[in-house]
């Protein structure tokens, strides 16, 4: 036997590499398209900017239809929520808030949650939900809540037991930078819910969206 | 052999990358102690403004997120400024005609004081907010609408006022043609230099505990991206490898014509 050490010809070192490419090409793909979606739908009047659609002086053009139960209700925390027109079923988390004040969100992508230093579904006043657009895979919770239109309706079932009906009144995109802290937690006369979800460009380098869309609801 | 290392090692590493993007970073909760309040802001003196403002308290410090609209727009060919003040110590509510005593029409801010009291904090767009710079007109917001939001230190006694509900929010400056003839001529309780009309209330609302008793400030990190564009640079990266790939095996052929010479 001879002693020669071996030597890799310029060939195999060529066939070498080509294979770790189309190996790592291959899984990078198979990666990229099992987690490829469409985009999540923005909101049909997503225009920027402040709208007053929850100000208790300028109520919604949009009537609010059914009977008018609109009787405001004690507290009782929200233990489900689904919303038929887009898929949305879900039980509830608590959020509270991180240490900067900003709101929690949760920690699962596919579960909505409820700000729980607000009111509860029913009371008077605003009651916030919150659910993901998507998570670094896939669709979230709140995937297609830009899909909702007016008139919709977002039902809530209460640890009481008793289930709740908001109708939709709008649907907007905002810039996170100018977020609607009025509009969306100022004082209502009625019963009132907010959902809100990404939107809007995706900033890669802080991987967070920059905008967010908000769909507002009536008591009905 | 070589090549079997080889492909584990590449089906290792693809299956980290794999894991590092399906994992979601939850966060963590924290208690507040922080308490908001609201004033609903209308119309004084037959302003046709309205507004909101939200004060949420952390100790001493307070965040202000206001928003108004229908105020008088210019003041001498520019942006009219509106001097506004949390003002604390009387009876915490707006005053009604009844408190207009010289029958001018307008319900000025010394007349309304038995009513709001005096002022505890002046919301300036910057720099000082004592109640000695409660009429500075350049640090005050302008214009016919406006968004203020601010974070500023309270006093003990502005904030035991909010905490006691005596505290009133009052937004000053009324469009003078909108004022009777005997108005007009008046000078300013508080500025003399000052037409009565520049430093009289246009809106007022007394804070109230707010029905969220904590607002969160911003907005909602609710997305993660995995639905955006940019995730289809992923599969851009997997092209781009196939293509080395057969680019290499191209190269492979000629190399025999390369290494023969």
């Amino acid at each position: 036997m001879r002693n020669v050490p071996r030597r890799w010809s310029p060939r195999t070192a060529a066939a070498t590499f080509a294979i770790i490419l189309a190996v790592a090409g291959t899984a990078t793909l198979i990666v990229g398209y099992t987690e490829r979606h469409t985009p999540p739908p923005r909101p049909a009047d997503a225009a920027a900017g402040r709208t007053q659609p929850t100000s208790p002086s300028t109520p919604h053009t949009k009537p609010v239809p059914t009977t008018p139960t609109t009787t405001a209700l004690g507290a009782s925390p929200p233990v489900d929520l689904s919303i038929p027109s887009i898929g949305v079923r879900s039980s509830i988390v608590e959020l509270g808030q991180n240490a900067d004040g900003t709101i929690e969100v949760p920690s699962s992508f596919h579960v909505a949650g409820w700000y729980k230093y607000g009111v509860t579904p029913g009371q008077n006043g605003p009651s916030v939900f919150l659910g993901h657009v998507d998570s670094m895979s896939g669709p979230g919770i709140f995937y297609r809540l830009g899909a909702l239109h007016p008139g919709d309706h977002v039902r809530v079932t209460r640890q009481d037991g008793r289930t709740v009906t908001f109708a939709i009144t709008g649907i907007r995109q905002y810039a996170k930078s100018t977020f609607p802290t009025i509009d969306v937690y100022a004082n209502t006369t009625v019963p009132t819910i907010r959902l809100v979800t990404c939107g809007g460009a995706f900033d890669s380098a802080t991987h967070h969206y920059l905008s967010n869309i908000v769909a507002f609801g009536q008591l009905i | 052999m070589r090549f079997q290392k080889l492909a584990a090692a590449v089906a290792a590493s693809g299956g980290a990358i794999a894991l590092a993007l399906f994992a979601a970073s939850p966060a963590i909760a924290q208690t507040t102690g922080a308490t908001s309040y609201q004033a609903n802001l209308q119309a004084l003196n037959n302003s046709g403004a309205s507004g909101t403002l939200m004060v949420t308290l952390n100790g001493s410090q307070a965040t202000i997120t206001e928003h108004t609209s229908g105020l008088a727009a210019t003041f001498s060919g520019n942006p009219y400024p509106h001097v506004q003040h949390i003002h604390i110590g009387a009876k915490g509510t707006c005053p009604t005609t009844a408190a207009d005593m010289n029958s001018d029409g307008v319900i000025s801010t010394t007349e309304g004081g038995p009513s709001y009291g005096a002022i505890g904090t002046t919301l300036s767009t910057s720099g000082p907010t004592t109640p000695a710079s409660g009429t500075v007109l350049n640090i005050a917001p302008s214009g016919a609408s406006f968004d203020y939001s601010r974070t500023i230190t309270l006093d003990a006694a502005t904030l035991a006022s909010i905490q006691a509900n005596t505290g009133v929010i009052v937004v000053h400056g009324l469009d003078p043609a909108t004022l009777s003839a005997k108005a007009q001529a008046e000078k300013s309780d508080l500025v003399p230099a000052l037409p009565l009309a520049a430093t009289s209330p246009a809106l007022c609302g007394a804070l109230v505990a707010s029905q969220t008793s904590s607002v969160p400030t911003g907005g909602a990190a609710t997305g993660a991206g995995g639905t955006s564009q940019t995730q289809h640079n992923v599969e851009l990266l997997g092209v781009a490898l196939l293509a080395g790939s057969v680019a290499l095996l191209g190269a492979r052929k000629l190399i025999p014509a390369l290494t023969r010479s």
